[in-house]
């Protein structure tokens, strides 16, 4: 193990360097879909931080990614921002709306957090639409047009780094094993002295500042949002997806489920239009059926890896 | 390795390395995403159909600038992003000649950054949103009118008969909300009193609290913003609860056959507004109709119809400067005045749609006849009773 660990880090490191430098040999397309690929690693990544850990299943995950769009665009179109204080501060606002539900939600043991998330997503959209004085309403919001694709690249996937190393130092951590304890059997947890609704709490505050970072950038970089494009319920859907494939509870099981399905998606669209969606369909099946606790899972049991991989 | 192997390795190495330099003469590749799955499905299916067949009549007639026409269409599923990843893909890596718009303003609006940037020409032919256009963007070009006027035939005739009221509703999106803003402003114009708005979410089903509120202030006239599903909902609700405005007209549904084949009786009377009909007195417009009849065994319909006029437009372009430098082609499409099947088409210096007209339609004993304006009516608009 301790052998092994340099090698580990020696590997990520020329990883990381090679993504560094993609940009000056991708395409516009290549370094496009490698932003949106971080993109999804940072979602899956906070996802997996709170639903992977603690069990509670977040069902509008992709509120926090709405909510970081429109704090962002709002703070670019009317006070000037520059896009990544703004975009920054979308994590903040994540945080912020992550601390307003989490806090009546998460002192209930079992669904009721799960319900309450779908219908913030529903909500957040409707008070979107409804303020329109502040978000556009129905009409949307349109950025300043900017040239930004590169930055954004590098910003985007410094979060998606940021958010697999918080994932684990977490599992790593004390912390880490008692949102685990919960996850497991949140009576025995209390018994043991955990204070399961604080800790609860943190771990839901830690997976909104992804996604609102993330949300901050994908608008900028999109240059145009409207309440039916940033609150999608499929996008939640695809992060969970990508957790479970990939190994729910496990440092890399986000990053390998939202590469994999992500280049798979790429790949298959663009030639079956209608085929695709049954594909993904199937996957998600087969992934419950065949190997629930996704690839890392299965490795981990069958090959005994470090639970901390 | 067999042969067979190997040659696959050989294809999927050079796919990989990117496209190989095309010969000189070898075809113009136009490339366009448009929404094939996903909530805007139906239409864009339509206009992509259009593309198709502006693919073959060019070809049939010689190709553009003596070289074939190909199209590259690819699936954006309805999403903003997905449209901007694939126009970044269609000119970086497929290395197409040109591109064709998108399907819906809000993807026209995401996609329209990346064509600036490769300094592409974009005729967008279903944006109908005029605030695209205003952004000092240089290379995207409308086809349609704005949704801002798509309700002007309907003010115009109620004005004209003396009509002292009108409520204005709209779905809660770009586009119908441009157009209930467009037709508020019309109305004021022409000495309407507006004296019900309001607007409700995309999906809504239920109008019966709206439509009792609208009721309450007895308008003269009713114009409706909306799409397919919700035209068709507040025409049978309206009949329930009895709400009897002397007009009534929807911006989008009306113009489709199935409004009437769902809604039958109570679709007698109703307004629609269409960007084009097979009917216009337009050169070619029959005979686009019956072409593309033929090719898809189904109706056009003006999504269609505006995805190969918009087609021909560039091609238009393009033939007058006899290259395909977007700057060259830009400057012609800018001075360009021409009337295609699809109706007039100019803009102005920022590529707005200028000279295309919408035309109000009436259902009356189950056809759709159009009303207005007055030199491509074929019929005149009938009240009841």
């Amino acid at each position: 193990m301790s052998a092994r660990r340099p090698m580990v880090l020696v590997l990520i490191a020329v990883g990381l360097a090679a993504l560094a430098a993609y940009p000056t040999v991708g395409t516009g397309y290549g370094v496009r879909a490698m932003l949106q690929l971080f993109m999804w690693i940072a979602l899956a990544g906070s996802w997996n931080l709170v639903s992977g850990l603690t069990g509670y299943v977040s069902f509008g995950h992709v509120a926090f990614f709405g909510i970081g769009s429109y704090a962002t665009a709002i703070l670019i179109t009317r006070a000037a921002w520059p896009w990544l204080p703004a975009s920054l501060a979308g994590g903040v606002a994540a945080a912020v709306l992550a601390l307003v539900i989490g806090y009546p939600c998460l002192r209930l043991k079992g669904p009721y957090f799960a319900i309450a998330m779908l219908g913030l997503n529903e909500v957040l959209r409707v008070l979107v639409s409804y303020f329109e004085g502040l978000t556009g309403g129905g009409l949307g919001l349109s950025l300043p047009t900017l040239q930004a694709t590169l930055p954004i690249y590098y910003v985007m996937g410094a979060t998606a780094a940021a958010v697999t190393l918080l994932t684990y130092l977490i599992l790593t951590s004390r912390f880490g094993l008692r949102l685990m304890t919960i996850r497991e059997d949140e009576i025995a947890a209390e018994a043991l002295g955990i204070d399961t609704f604080r800790h609860k709490l943190s771990a839901l505050l830690l997976s909104a500042v992804g996604p609102g970072i993330v949300g901050g950038l994908a608008a900028r970089d999109q240059g145009y949002i409207e309440p039916i494009s940033v609150f999608p319920l499929a996008t939640t859907i695809t992060m969970i997806v990508m957790v479970l494939f990939g190994g729910k509870g496990t440092v890399w099981g986000p990053v390998l489920g939202a590469a994999v399905l992500f280049v798979f998606q790429e790949a298959v669209w663009a030639r079956f239009i209608y085929l695709h969606q049954l594909l993904f369909g199937a996957i998600i099946i087969a992934v419950v059926l065949l190997m629930p606790r996704g690839v890392l899972g299965l490795l981990q049991l069958k090959y005994r890896l470090p639970r901390t991989i | 390795m067999t042969p067979r192997a190997l040659g696959s390795l050989v294809l999927i190495v050079a796919a990989a390395g990117g496209t190989l330099p095309a010969a000189a003469q070898g075809p113009i590749r136009i490339g366009a995403s448009l929404s094939l799955t996903g909530t805007y499905a139906e239409p864009g299916r339509f206009q992509s159909e259009g593309y198709k067949l502006c693919e073959k009549d060019l070809n049939a007639r010689g190709g553009l600038l003596g070289r074939k026409v190909e199209m590259v269409v690819y699936d954006d599923q309805s999403m903003p992003a997905t449209g901007v990843r694939l126009y970044e893909k269609l000119i970086t890596e497929d290395k197409v000649d040109a591109v064709m718009g998108p399907y819906s303003s809000a993807i026209s609006e995401a996609v329209a950054n990346v064509t600036e940037k490769y300094k592409k020409v974009m005729v967008a032919p279903l944006a109908a949103t005029t605030s695209i256009f205003k952004k000092g963007r240089r290379y995207a070009f409308m086809m349609v009118s704005p949704a801002e006027v798509y309700l002007e035939g309907l003010v115009d005739i109620a004005a004209k008969r003396g009509y002292k009221t009108i409520a204005i509703i709209n779905e809660d999106t770009l586009f119908p909300k441009s157009s209930a803003q467009g037709t508020e402003e019309l109305a004021r114009k022409a000495g309407l009193q507006v004296v019900f708005k309001e607007a409700y979410p995309k999906g809504n089903q239920d109008f019966s609290g709206l439509l009792t509120k609208l009721k309450a202030s007895n308008p003269d006239v009713l114009a409706a913003a909306t799409y397919f599903d919700d035209a068709v909902a507040i025409a049978r609700q309206m009949k329930e609860l009895d709400v009897n405005p002397r007009m009534f007209a929807v911006t989008v549904g009306g113009d489709i056959p199935r409004f009437q084949e769902l809604l039958k009786q109570t679709a007698e009377y109703i307004y629609g507004s269409s960007q084009w009909e097979p009917t216009l007195p337009y050169p070619g417009a029959k005979e686009f109709h019956d072409a593309y009849q033929k090719e898809f065994k189904h109706e056009p319909s003006y999504h269609a119809a505006a995805g190969y006029a918009g087609c021909v437009i560039y091609a238009e372009g393009v033939k007058k400067v006899g290259t395909l430098d977007a700057d060259k082609v830009r400057e012609a499409l800018l001075a360009l005045k021409t009337r295609t099947m699809f109706g007039d088409y100019q803009v102005d210096k920022d590529g707005a749609q200028i000279a295309h007209k919408t035309v109000l339609l009436q259902w009356q004993e189950g056809k759709r006849v159009v009303v207005w304006p007055d030199d491509l009516a074929n019929g005149k608009p009938r009240f009841p009773r």
